[in-house]
């Protein structure tokens, strides 16, 4: 599924990678040039975020450590502020730290020009960005919803409580029913949305660089500047954007729980025409 | 009949699901920004909470764009 953008105007243009291409075999799982990317950078924020951790001091100190303490603090905040109880949100700061940070150095090293075109192995690239591929993405996705589930049904106590929070009122009533019913279809939608996002997003800035560094021709890095810039903004807003969605949706499900135990222990009456406070306000 | 012997008529169909696709997102954007000054421009100290929560509605409504964007790869024939 090679197709290049610009045949439908001319016979010629960039050659624009949607898929990924199998570089190599090992036994009979096919890497592919995405996954060889994702390992290198795997490596170089394991080893970046180890030396910053060594480093970091009471006292503050300059240079790149202070961006990586700012980047883990705005995460940290972030998490810790979505959620109701604070102490609940800390416990997954970790894991959103490192999604951020993955997600964030992928898309930015992916920028560089050695990924893409660049070096090729046959006909293929050998680098491709992981979250310009939907594989990864999806991978990422199905994970981080993983944990959501997982984590929310834990926080919010069972089961039976996380179901709740999908029904506003009483699911005896039959629109609360039918609307409980249908919140829980579009909450199997979250992996498609999310994978997606990240994937077309990466993916379509790729082909927009691709393209205009081909109109460009011997000016191609003058004409495809200003795009790198942009998809430099791009990328940091989908790292955020990947993250604080995951955060909300298990925040949304912790949250509600606990004020749905409110509303259980009050017994508010139920009746058509009137909202319980409860129910509206928390 | 006609016109489907004469032209090409799956560039139009692209053209048309790019163009047409991309219209709700453009005013959804639209919609979310220009909401967004509104609402800092009255309360400027909430400023930075709301370009947060700007920005996730700005991503859900995009992706919308997106997907009209990425069907054009998937109807290539």
């Amino acid at each position: 599924m090679t197709l290049s953008l610009l045949n439908f105007l001319a016979d010629s243009g960039p050659s624009v990678h949607i898929a990924p291409g199998s570089v190599w075999h090992i036994g009979g799982l096919a890497i592919t040039n995405s996954i060889l990317y994702g390992w290198i950078c795997i490596i170089l924020i394991c080893a970046l975020l180890i030396w910053v951790a060594r480093q970091v001091t009471v006292k503050p100190k300059g240079g790149i450590i202070q961006y990586i303490e700012v980047a883990v603090g705005f995460i940290t905040d972030l998490v810790e502020g979505a959620f109701d109880d604070e102490k609940v949100g800390r416990k997954y700061v970790p894991y959103f730290v490192t999604l951020f940070c993955f997600i964030l150095f992928n898309n930015w090293l992916g920028l560089l020009p050695i990924v893409g075109e660049g070096f090729k192995s046959g006909n293929l690239p050998l680098l491709r960005p992981f979250t310009g591929d939907l594989n990864g993405t999806l991978a990422m996705a199905v994970v981080t919803m993983l944990l959501v589930y997982v984590g929310s049904i834990r926080e919010s106590g069972g089961i039976v409580h996380y179901v709740k929070h999908f029904f506003v009122g009483n699911p005896l009533n039959p629109i609360y029913l039918l609307v409980g019913i249908l919140e829980m279809v579009t909450d199997l939608t979250r992996v498609i949305s999310l994978s997606l996002r990240l994937f077309l997003n990466v993916t379509i800035g790729e082909i927009l660089i691709a393209v205009f560094s081909y109109l460009g021709h011997i000016a191609a890095p003058l004409t495809a500047l200003p795009f790198t810039l942009l998809e430099v903004a791009v990328g940091a807003l989908q790292a955020y954007i990947f993250t604080i969605l995951a955060v909300m949706y298990l925040a949304i499900a912790v949250n509600s729980a606990s004020e749905h135990d409110d509303l259980t222990k009050g017994e508010v009456p139920e009746t058509i025409g009137t909202t319980s406070e409860g129910a509206v306000n928390g | 009949m006609i016109l489907a012997d004469a032209v090409n008529t799956t560039v139009i169909a692209k053209g048309l699901m790019i163009g047409g696709g991309f219209i709700g997102p453009g005013i959804g954007i639209g919609l979310v920004g220009g909401n967004y000054l509104q609402a800092a421009g009255r309360n400027p100290g909430a400023s930075k909470f709301l370009l947060g929560q700007a920005l996730i509605f700005v991503a859900i409504v995009e992706l919308f764009g997106l997907l009209a964007f990425a069907s054009v790869f998937i109807f290539a024939k």
